[in-house]
């Protein structure tokens, strides 16, 4: 009778080992997937994708890691470059600002538009939301984390 | 430079047409095969508490369930999909502590006829949980892209709705509250599925006007405010919980969907003054309906002292707490909990309302830690997929997939405990319940699916989206 209680015993506390040992294998699992994600280079505050681009530069599905200010335009010595006939050389302007993306106009000859309507003062910016210089179509999206 | 960055990520593209190639998923696998080898055991232990025998309960019942489990992580292999490891063997081993929970509760708390044999409680439990596993492993492999969920948002919240009118309407009227609609022999709680169609209104929602609720325009004494008319979805969401607390009497639904509308609004704008807000309209809605509705102020009295009257409207949670008083530290072990009082469990209700009080009793207080845990990693892995999601849509919608299970398990949870007033809902995956448990298989179905970046859909609008821009240029063109 003793050795039967014993039993009981050890396989009701071998159950409770076990959801513990479950758990401390899944938290194990998570733990490697967050370092994973933290030891990623270049964590940066969002990336532009090229969804659109008739005239090749940039490449059409090419992504940019974005900085907290990222200038947009032909001229060589913006961040984007888009070499696009109908874009002005300093064309607009990508800022980070709190915990926002905005988009402004730099008062290019062609406009700036976001999902379609042309940007008329600072503009907030989710992700997902496409930005369209001359032919060219870029979508923000999140920086890549996993 | 332009040929090797075009290159890498020119395949992206191609890759989400191309053939289907299985990818193992050893972590899931080995996290699996210990869930099943801990559901062993734990039903080797019921069957020690019940009969005295060293074998499975019920062995039938456990390998079927275990089997269904093994053929979703196959079929999720075969898909070579790089959908989250960890999701199904929690929300599998929650599942599975359910099962062995209802096969050890009297069989005659639920029955159901098929044809000549009489299917009880564990065996119900039983179909309800590998249909669920079904529907979610469906889901979470099908499912490839988000776009049928984003653009019909308003189709989504109109289908809610009238869903919530059809209950008001035709709902049968089950213990004071009118929650489950019957059409013809399919019955089911609709505010289990319903709590699904709201997170995705409210992530389209938001997602779509984030920039603005963030923009802040008007001040209102030391509130900074967005602009009014995008508070008018909050005042909705108020009347509408009150309207479920009012004519379903459901205050568990109620109090759901309030917590996951404002936790979902807090995580997609950061902004506390709507929280508050939002607070203060509830606080000030319940105190309204405490007063003035008999059933909203009784469960407020029971909940503040229950043992006012221990046997009468104070005897459920009562007994809650005696159960959980009696589990202690390491608790009774499976099986041998408390017997019937009177033919009937000691808790009215225990395999819907009750099932973590039956758990603490038979697991004692290290058992129900652990399975608040299981809770905290589902949860930790919704909002992780939210948080690497792309874009706002998907996040939002992962966050509030989250919340949901979240908020839902700790409404019920605190109820047992007395930390809240109690409020009829389920808590997911363990509680008895075709509706709960296929809603929650939706929530888990969707979240494998949004966890997967391997194949990313195609970039989502052809034409212009955006707040009012859409309107207008539909209009206009």
């Amino acid at each position: 009778m003793d050795g039967f209680l014993l039993v009981i015993w050890v396989v009701r506390l071998l159950f409770l080992a076990l959801l513990y040992l479950f758990l401390a294998r899944v938290v194990q699992s998570l733990l490697r997937d967050l370092r994973a994600a933290g030891r990623e280079p270049g964590a940066s505050l969002g990336r532009l994708i090229v969804v659109e681009s008739p005239a090749g530069e940039p490449e059409a599905g090419r992504s940019f890691d974005l900085d907290a200010i990222t200038t947009l335009g032909r001229d060589v010595n913006n961040a984007i470059v888009i070499d696009d006939p109908f874009a002005s050389s300093d064309h607009a302007v990508l800022t980070y600002r709190g915990r926002s993306w905005y988009v402004e106009d730099l008062g290019s000859t062609n406009g700036t538009f976001l999902n379609g309507r042309p940007v008329a003062a600072v503009s907030p910016l989710g992700f997902g939301d496409e930005v369209s210089i001359g032919q060219v179509r870029l979508r923000l999206e999140r920086a890549r984390t996993s | 430079m332009t040929g090797a960055a075009g290159g890498a990520s020119a395949v992206a593209l191609p890759r989400i047409l191309g053939p289907i190639r299985p990818r193992a998923r050893w972590t899931e696998a080995k996290l699996l095969a210990l869930a099943g080898f801990a559901l062993l055991v734990g039903s080797i232990s019921l069957s020690l508490g019940v009969n005295g025998v060293f074998a499975p309960y019920e062995p039938q019942g456990l390998g079927i369930y275990l089997g269904a489990l093994a053929l979703a992580h196959v079929a999720q292999v075969l898909a070579g999909r790089r959908s989250d490891q960890v999701l199904l063997p929690v929300t599998g081993l929650l599942g599975g502590i359910s099962l062995l929970l209802m096969q050890r509760l009297p069989q005659n708390l639920v029955t159901l006829d098929v044809g000549d044999t009489t299917l009880g409680l564990g065996e119900v439990q039983l179909m309800w949980l590998v249909l669920a596993i079904a529907v979610a492993t469906t889901l979470g492999v099908v499912v490839r892209s988000d776009a049928w969920l984003r653009r019909y948002k308003y189709t989504w919240a109109a289908a809610g709705i009238a869903l919530l009118l059809l209950t008001f309407v035709f709902g049968a009227d089950v213990a004071g509250q009118r929650l489950t609609l019957r059409l013809g022999p399919v019955g089911g709680q609709p505010s289990e599925l319903l709590k699904v169609i709201l997170v995705v209104f409210l992530a389209g929602y938001l997602s779509e006007n984030r920039p603005l609720l963030i923009e802040q325009d008007t001040r209102l004494g030391p509130l900074r405010l967005p602009p009014l008319p995008y508070l008018a979805p909050m005042v909705a969401m108020w009347a509408i919980a009150l309207g479920i607390v009012v004519i379903q009497r459901d205050l568990g639904a109620a109090l759901l969907f309030f917590g996951v509308f404002l936790a979902l609004t807090y995580a997609a704008t950061g902004r506390l003054s709507l929280v508050l807000i939002g607070l203060g309209l509830f606080l000030a809605g319940s105190a309204l309906m405490a007063n003035l509705f008999e059933h909203v102020g009784d469960r407020v009295d029971i909940w503040l002292d229950p043992f006012a009257d221990p046997l009468g409207s104070g005897y459920q949670i009562v007994q809650a707490l005696h159960a959980f008083a009696r589990g202690g530290l390491l608790g009774t072990g499976l099986g041998e909990g408390l017997p019937l009082v009177g033919g009937r469990p000691p808790i009215p209700e225990v395999h819907t309302d009750f099932p973590l009080a039956a758990l603490g009793e038979e697991l004692g207080l290290v058992g129900v830690i652990a399975i608040l845990g299981l809770f905290f990693v589902v949860i930790q892995r919704g909002l992780r997929i939210g948080a690497s999601a792309a874009d706002d849509f998907r996040a939002i919608l992962a966050t509030g997939l989250a919340l949901v299970i979240g908020v839902q398990a700790f409404i019920i949870a605190a109820g047992n405990l007395k930390v809240l007033p109690l409020t009829g809902v389920t808590l997911p995956f363990i509680s008895y319940g075709g509706s709960s448990l296929l809603a929650n298989a939706v929530v888990v179905g969707l979240l494998l699916a949004l966890s997967d970046r391997g194949v990313e859909p195609p970039p989502p609008p052809e034409v212009a989206t955006g707040w009012r821009g859409r309107l207008r240029g539909r209009r206009t063109g």
